[in-house]
């Protein structure tokens, strides 16, 4: 099969990424804290409240050769703290995210907790404000024209990583999650708290783990949403994707409405994918910003991966069938549309990214578990992307002790979504196989990160308040909260009157 | 002469002490005052905060289940029988032609009916309007994405809010009324006292006793006010650690703000407070010498506290012109106001403000001591 790899071309590069994001979509502190580092007063985007910034220095590596790095961290301040000494420590996904930029997002999944805890969120080495590690990525134009079918992927991929490689100029060696879970505890330290409830989300979760590995006397409490379990590679996440996509055909199937407008989805998926594996399609589009005519290249990996993007948002979830059909049709305008709104690489640190996978998931794979995720469209293409890129980076990879599932007597809380399509539930059962105060929710129908879509928040706050999940009510995390499929491109509104009323509910 | 005064303050503090009931009586308001509005506002706060689970009317519902949906995932239901007590008087009234005007992408109407004027009530039909403003986004960023569009085009601007309110001083009314019920305390916690060794001590005929050894009429009326003072302050003192523990139970966070009673804050109180308390006293006794009676001075009194505490009204809802600013009680409360909201303090409207406090004090004592001089008010003919 074709090899569909490049660097350079940042929608492509989203199909093989494990992709793994928060969210879908300050009062001078407390002066009776000893050793504060200087902070001063900061401002996020999406959020109205003041927080308090600063940063303090930490060594690069062992090496002190290697000189120092800032690591920055932001403190959203408690509305009452009645704990000045504990806060919630706010880990973000990708990896690659900064946590300080999310704050607008920590802030409303810790809405609850937050009344009477800061919440402190540091950008981890090589992200946000804690010296970036940035790669080159192209403009929406570009990338909608790039033809991946005829280029030379692997000469391109290595090419584009050599560029990031020299452009960065460090060794991402002291970029991964071993080396990182330091700082956290640095800042820990710097800030005076006496203890962390940590609230981890996707790639979060993982560091969130290898923090309470290394420092639970630091922990009080552990909540990871949407765990990536220390046992397992990011390159596993093909069948979540797939299954998460399954699920999506299979609801529409069961309902009424949708299976009459959209019949044999699955099957007209299929092979719209395997007619444009086969030939793709040049086709002239309007850009979705500035209306000019621009070209875009429909190919396999371009279609896959607008749909898998979708996957992640309920709204957007909603329309995935009336894309393919479209697309199936000849009508590129929606894949257009989805495209430019799944464009992530400029939030992403693309060389911390490359840090983690190259030096935590690509030395662990071997060849049974080469050909399990194989099996996958997305594992294929990350197992040859990281086969091209790891030997350039030439990241060190961890100690197999990083491998082992994390004992802990922590409390902990595992938030799953049964349509995740990046971290399935089946995942938090394999990370908590040596945790000994742990519990698993899971909901039915939500997607990646449920704290930022189900009654999570408030189950959250209670659990580090009481420190233990006894007697909390959970039920309200099994309702649903997916939408009604768009039955053509106004809205979910039935063709046909009749039917609109008798099959008003959804049947599924 | 500064034994003479101790001596004549003792006698003052030992004659108001012996009615212990009293004593009592005019300290239960600085018990009693913070408790009262700790209890007001937790029973209000649950007025406030919206119900997790709102259930309204909705008519027409099977014309738009997705609408239905939505709403319920943020919490507001649609009722399935009248009797239910979680039901607000809220009906959404979904058009016929919903379904139409949906699928042809025009405006698909729907009609919000409820009272605006119900103060209870407009809290849920804001969240209301909020979530169907919620949903109208939504499908309309769908809508474009299907048609090619970025629905960031809808975003002209991106207002970014850079609030400078900090949890403490977001508490904006609350902390008006809990700094008002301080102000009051120096003033009516003594009340009672300050009639009682003036008009009262002239009615035990005590007063021309006092009068008839060599003291200047000056050193008895500083004594009676500094005694008076001490209760004021004393009142002070519980109306602070009462509230210091009683507001921290009040679940204020859930309003997105806190009060703190800091050990700081009270010392500061404290001192502000000082000169109040004696220019309260002296005021009072001066007012209850002007009276012929007891009863009278009761009367009186009671009157004339309707100036400061209108002074502290305006300032605790921030209604005060630039010139009250200034003004005694106004200027003092404003500034313990921004001291528990750990804003900078107004320095130059303090200084005044406690500088005409211990001005009208002098003047209060040196008119007291004037009419004691006077047969007429010393045997209250």
């Amino acid at each position: 099969m074709k090899i569909m790899f490049n660097l350079r071309k940042s929608l492509i590069k989203l199909t093989i990424l494990p992709i793994l994001l928060v969210g879908s979509t300050a009062v001078l502190a407390d002066n009776n804290k000893k050793n504060q580092p200087l902070l001063t007063p900061c401002y996020m985007e999406g959020l109205a409240d003041r927080l308090m910034c600063g940063s303090i220095s930490q060594p690069l590596s062992q090496n002190p050769a290697d000189g120092n790095i800032d690591i920055h961290f932001a403190v959203i301040p408690a509305i009452k703290p009645s704990y000045p000494d504990e806060a919630i420590l706010g880990f973000a996904g990708g990896p690659g995210q900064g946590a300080i930029d999310l704050a607008a997002i920590f802030n409303r999944n810790l809405q609850f907790a937050r009344e009477t805890r800061d919440i402190v969120l540091i950008d981890q080495r090589g992200t946000g404000y804690s010296n970036k590690l940035q790669c080159d990525s192209d403009d929406l134009q570009t990338q909608f024209a790039f033809n991946e079918a005829f280029a030379d992927l692997p000469a391109l991929g290595a090419q584009d990583t050599q560029k990031c490689k020299d452009k960065l100029n460090i060794d991402l060696s002291h970029f991964t999650t071993p080396v990182a879970a330091k700082d956290f505890e640095a800042v820990r330290k710097a800030l005076g708290y006496k203890g962390f409830h940590l609230y981890g989300v996707s790639y979060g979760t993982r560091i969130a783990q290898e923090y309470t590995r290394q420092f639970p006397s630091s922990v009080i409490t552990s909540t990871l949403d949407g765990v990536v379990p220390m046992q397992q590679s990011l390159a596993a996440i093909g069948e979540a994707i797939d299954s998460s996509l399954a699920a999506l055909f299979s609801r529409c199937e069961a309902n009424t409405q949708c299976a009459q407008q959209y019949p044999d989805l699955q099957t007209e998926f299929t092979a719209l994918l395997a007619k444009l594996d086969a030939q793709p399609v040049e086709v002239q589009v309007l850009h979705p910003r500035t209306h000019e005519t621009i070209t875009l290249a429909v190919t396999k990996a371009k279609l896959f991966g607008a749909i898998r993007m979708a996957l992640y948002s309920h709204s957007r979830r909603a329309i995935v069938p009336l894309v393919i059909t479209q697309t199936a049709k000849g009508n590129y305008s929606a894949l257009a549309g989805l495209m430019a709104g799944a464009d992530m690489s400029e939030m992403l640190a693309m060389g911390m990214h490359n840090a983690i996978v190259c030096g935590e998931d690509w030395p662990r794979l071997n060849t049974q578990t080469r050909q399990q995720y194989n099996k996958t469209y997305v594992g294929s293409l990350m197992i040859e992307g990281l086969d091209i890129m790891c030997p350039i980076l030439n990241v060190t990879a961890v100690d197999k002790s990083f491998y082992q599932p994390l004992n802990s007597s922590t409390p902990t809380l595992l938030l799953s979504g049964e349509r995740d399509p990046a971290t399935p539930a089946s995942w938090a059962e394999l990370a908590m196989v040596s945790m000994s105060e742990a519990t698993h929710l899971v909901s039915p129908t939500a997607t990646h990160g449920i704290g930022s879509q189900t009654c999570a928040p408030k189950i959250i706050a209670q659990f580090i308040d009481q420190k233990n999940m006894q007697d909390i009510d959970t039920d309200c995390i099994k309702e649903k909260n997916d939408k009604q499929f768009f039955m053509n491109i106004n809205g979910v509104a039935p063709m046909h009157t009749q039917t609109a009323t008798l099959n008003a509910q959804d049947k599924e | 002469m500064i034994n003479l005064l101790k001596v004549l303050y003792k006698k003052e503090v030992m004659d108001a002490s012996r009615d212990k009931r009293s004593v009592v009586a005019g300290l239960y308001y600085a018990i009693g005052a913070p408790l009262g509005i700790c209890i007001l506002f937790t029973l209000l706060l649950q007025q406030l905060a919206s119900p997790d689970a709102l259930k309204i009317t909705i008519e027409n519902s099977l014309s738009a289940p997705n609408l239905v949906a939505h709403l319920k995932n943020n919490d507001i239901a649609m009722a399935t029988d009248n009797t239910d007590s979680k039901l607000k008087p809220i009906i959404l009234q979904i058009s016929d032609d919903y379904q139409k005007n949906m699928r042809e992408g025009r405006p698909a109407t729907v009609t919000l009916i409820a009272d605006k004027s119900d103060d209870k009530l407009r809290k849920h039909i804001q969240r209301v309007e909020k979530t169907l403003a919620l949903y109208n986004s939504e499908v309309a960023s769908l809508r474009l994405i299907t048609r090619g569009v970025d629905p960031q085009l809808m975003r002209v601007l991106a207002v970014e809010v850079n609030d400078q309110a900090t949890p403490d001083s977001k508490g904006g009314m609350f902390l008006g009324i809990a700094t008002l019920s301080m102000i009051l305390t120096v003033f009516y916690a003594a009340m009672n006292l300050a009639i009682d060794t003036s008009a009262g001590e002239r009615e035990r005929n005590s007063l021309s006793l006092l009068l008839s050894h060599p003291l200047s009429s000056l050193h008895i009326v500083l004594a009676k006010s500094a005694a008076i003072a001490t209760f004021s302050m004393l009142g002070l003192a519980i109306i602070l650690v009462v509230s210091k523990f009683s507001y921290g139970m009040v679940p204020w966070q859930q309003l997105g703000f806190s009060v703190t009673i800091t050990p700081s804050f009270m010392l500061f109180c404290a001192v502000v407070c000082l000169p109040i308390a004696f220019m309260s006293a002296s005021l009072q006794v001066f007012v209850s010498f002007t009276a012929k009676s007891f009863k009278e001075a009761q009367s009186y009194v009671t009157m004339v506290l309707f100036i400061p505490m209108a002074l502290s009204m305006v300032t605790t809802y921030d209604i005060a012109t630039d010139i009250v600013q200034w003004l005694p009680i106004a200027a003092q409360q404003f500034a313990l106001m921004e001291f528990i909201k750990g804003n900078p303090i107004p320095v130059p409207q303090l200084v005044l403000s406690t500088l005409i406090t211990i001005i009208l004090f002098g003047v209060f004592s040196y008119l007291s001591s004037r009419m004691l001089k006077s047969e007429k008010v010393v045997f209250g003919l």
